[in-house]
């Protein structure tokens, strides 16, 4: 007889419970949040992340389902001690049983286990009963009952009779309790708001209607994304870089631009808004005869010149924030770079190429 | 990333996966190829209860000739054991598998299974990158071509399908017409109630037949069609049409079977015809 003990809650057991809760609740805030703010990378970490934990469970796993498959079950007889139904509407309906197990080759012992019987069959297992189990020698406490016996065992237990074991019964339930589920519905919290914080995103915020955000006096972003976001509607387009990058960078500006105009090779702007880490454009009309520009026309390669030309040449103080406005209502292009610093605000006014026609100094 | 990347990426990791799974086949390593396949015999077949459930199928005791001993094993449909026997009499040869050095992880099949070399994961990988190919070509070169990738090759396969599934319309057909018919009664009525949370409870009954065929074999099975208000049909006497060669073959009203088998090589014309449209609808659109 083996003297192996039936499972219980382990500390490993709990913080296994407490990761997949947070690999769970990480993931799904992760998908449904990057779905929400318009964010690739949380949509991807969303998805990646259950299936890399998958696959590392997967195969963490492996060597223990390689020994539960190889596990052979052996048959023999049991007596019903006791057994309890719990009545529902379906047929099958889950019993409570206390069997002694009577093995070929040890000493029987008590086990208690759980198996849908369905109703029909309820009056064949009564107390005292001898039915045929099937059970594993290394996990004795993982006992089946055999329905349809094969006819050998079928007469063996019509013609045996078997001593009660003494108790008490082992049971195969491997209880956590109600620790190991608030701690599973704490780790699912716990990865939840992680992955909201980590990544800065806020799906309930002025972001998640998807509206552009508005044009303003500074360039003061609270947005941390690393990437950046492109919205285009039949007016205005807009693109929002993330934290770290900069529309003076070379060639960030070009690449907004085309970004916008790629799908509308003729499209015409009158309007454009240039701040440290967004870009507006309005367009005109289509069909309109309304004048406009060709936003890629705009001179790229003087932008941060003239920013810079701004910052240091009209008095406002060191530069806290600047905004380029081109326009192209009256027909001709016109630059216009207002900079706001520590004593003042100024703009410098320039052509379309980019050549400075103006100052007005703070 | 763009849709453009998403699709290239989708279609390049079922790729990789379809290539994987081809290449465990060729190498032997698939379920399917690592599965020991015998011939087993229904020994005995138990009555069903009436009033008792249909899950697990008729109670049979299968014998089989264990190739790695020798012996004869005995066994039964208990539990899990694959395939629900839903037609049994003594003598009956049934499909027996289990995986490589796992006998006692047995199961069932309703005839003996062929070596199977396990391409329909890879094929159903190559089926998704195909999907995704045509989802591709239908963004970068105009929505008709989803027309055309979903409606193009299917009803290639179909038609190429269709005279084979015509032939096994007349053969079916021809053993309608060869049937015999012997007197039979409801033996059983099973009664399975389960509870969908949504649904509430569901009933499913199942009578259970048996009847001898004029060679005198007794054979047990479930009947599920043609048997009017199955749930009051326990002990009713009904008459079998069976074919000879196989009593798994049997039911009780010829003409709804005739009737069936035409409309289904019907239904194979017809979704044909609609695949077959809806390539040229989508050809049509191309060329506007």
């Amino acid at each position: 007889m083996t003297t192996a003990t039936p499972p219980r809650a382990t500390p490993g057991g709990l913080a296994l419970g407490f990761l997949t809760g947070g690999v769970i609740g990480g993931s799904l805030a992760a998908f449904i949040g990057g779905c929400i703010v318009g964010k690739a990378s949380l949509v991807v970490t969303g998805l990646a992340l259950p299936a890399a934990y998958g696959l590392l469970f997967f195969l963490g796993t492996l060597p223990r389902r390689a020994r539960d498959r190889a596990a052979v079950p052996r048959t023999a007889l049991a007596m019903i001690e006791s057994r309890e139904a719990v009545a529902g509407e379906a047929t099958e309906v889950p019993v409570r049983f206390d069997l002694t197990v009577a093995p070929d080759d040890g000493p029987a012992y008590r086990v208690a286990i759980r198996q849908g019987v369905h109703l029909s069959e309820l009056p064949d297992y009564r107390p005292r009963g001898i039915v045929v189990v099937e059970y594993e020698p290394e996990r004795p406490w993982k006992v089946r009952i055999v329905t349809r016996p094969t006819p050998a065992w079928e007469e063996r237990a019509a013609d045996a009779h078997l001593d009660s074991a003494p108790g008490p019964a082992m049971t195969g339930d491997a209880r956590k309790g109600c620790v190991g589920g608030v701690l599973t519905v704490l780790g699912l919290l716990f990865g939840a708001a992680s992955v909201l914080l980590l990544s800065g995103a806020d799906p309930f915020g002025p972001d998640a209607s998807g509206a552009a955000p508005q044009p303003s006096g500074t360039v003061v972003s609270s947005t941390t994304t690393v990437t950046s976001s492109t919205t285009v509607t039949s007016a205005t387009g807009t693109v929002a870089l993330g934290a770290g990058r900069s529309m003076l960078d070379q060639g960030e500006l070009r690449t907004a631009v085309e970004s916008l105009t790629q799908d509308a090779e003729n499209r015409r702007a009158l309007t454009v808004v240039v701040q440290e880490r967004l870009l507006t454009i309005v367009f005109a009309p289509a069909g309109g005869q309304v004048a406009g520009f060709d936003p890629r026309a705009l001179p790229f390669d003087r932008v941060a010149a003239l920013v810079e030309d701004a910052g240091t040449t009209l008095g406002t103080g060191s530069p806290q924030s600047w905004q380029l406005t081109a326009d192209g209502l009256t027909g001709r292009l016109t630059l216009r770079v207002m900079v706001t610093g520590d004593r003042g605000a100024g703009s410098l006014e320039a052509d379309g190429q980019g050549n400075v026609l103006r100052r007005n100094g703070s | 990333m763009g849709w453009h990347e998403w699709l290239v990426l989708w279609c390049a990791v079922w790729g990789a996966a379809a290539l994987v799974g081809v290449g465990m086949s060729l190498a032997g390593l698939t379920k399917a190829q690592r599965t020991v396949r015998l011939t087993g015999r229904i020994e005995r077949v138990r009555a069903p209860r009436h009033g008792g459930s249909r899950l697990g199928g008729i109670s049979v005791v299968v014998s089989y000739r264990d190739p790695a001993s020798g012996q004869e094993v005995t066994v039964t449909n208990d539990g899990e054991r694959g395939e629900m026997i839903t037609a049994a009499w003594e003598g009956r040869e049934i499909g027996v598998s289990h995986p490589r050095g796992r006998p006692h992880a047995y199961r069932f099949s309703n005839a003996p299974e062929q070596p199977s070399r396990g391409l329909g994961r890879p094929a159903f990988a190559l089926f998704l990158v195909y999907v995704g190919l045509v989802v591709l070509v239908a963004i970068d070169r105009g929505w008709p071509w989803a027309l055309i990738g979903s409606g193009g090759p299917p009803a290639i396969l179909g038609a190429v399908q269709l005279p084979w599934a015509v032939r096994v319309r007349n053969n079916r057909l021809d053993r309608l017409t060869a049937m015999e018919t012997v007197p039979g009664r409801v033996v059983a009525v099973l009664k399975d109630i389960s509870v969908d949370q949504d649904d509430g409870p569901i009933t499913t009954i199942t009578p259970v037949v048996s009847f001898t065929t004029h060679q005198g074999t007794a054979v047990t099975a479930h009947c599920t069609s043609h048997l009017p208000h199955p749930a009051g049909a326990y002990d009713r006497d009904v008459t079998v049409h069976y074919t000879a060669a196989d009593p798994a073959d049997f039911t009780l009203d010829r003409a709804a079977e005739h009737h069936s088998e035409k409309l289904a090589v019907a239904i194979h014309a017809l979704a044909v015809a609609l695949l077959a449209a809806t390539a040229v609808a989508g050809a049509v659109l191309l060329r506007r």
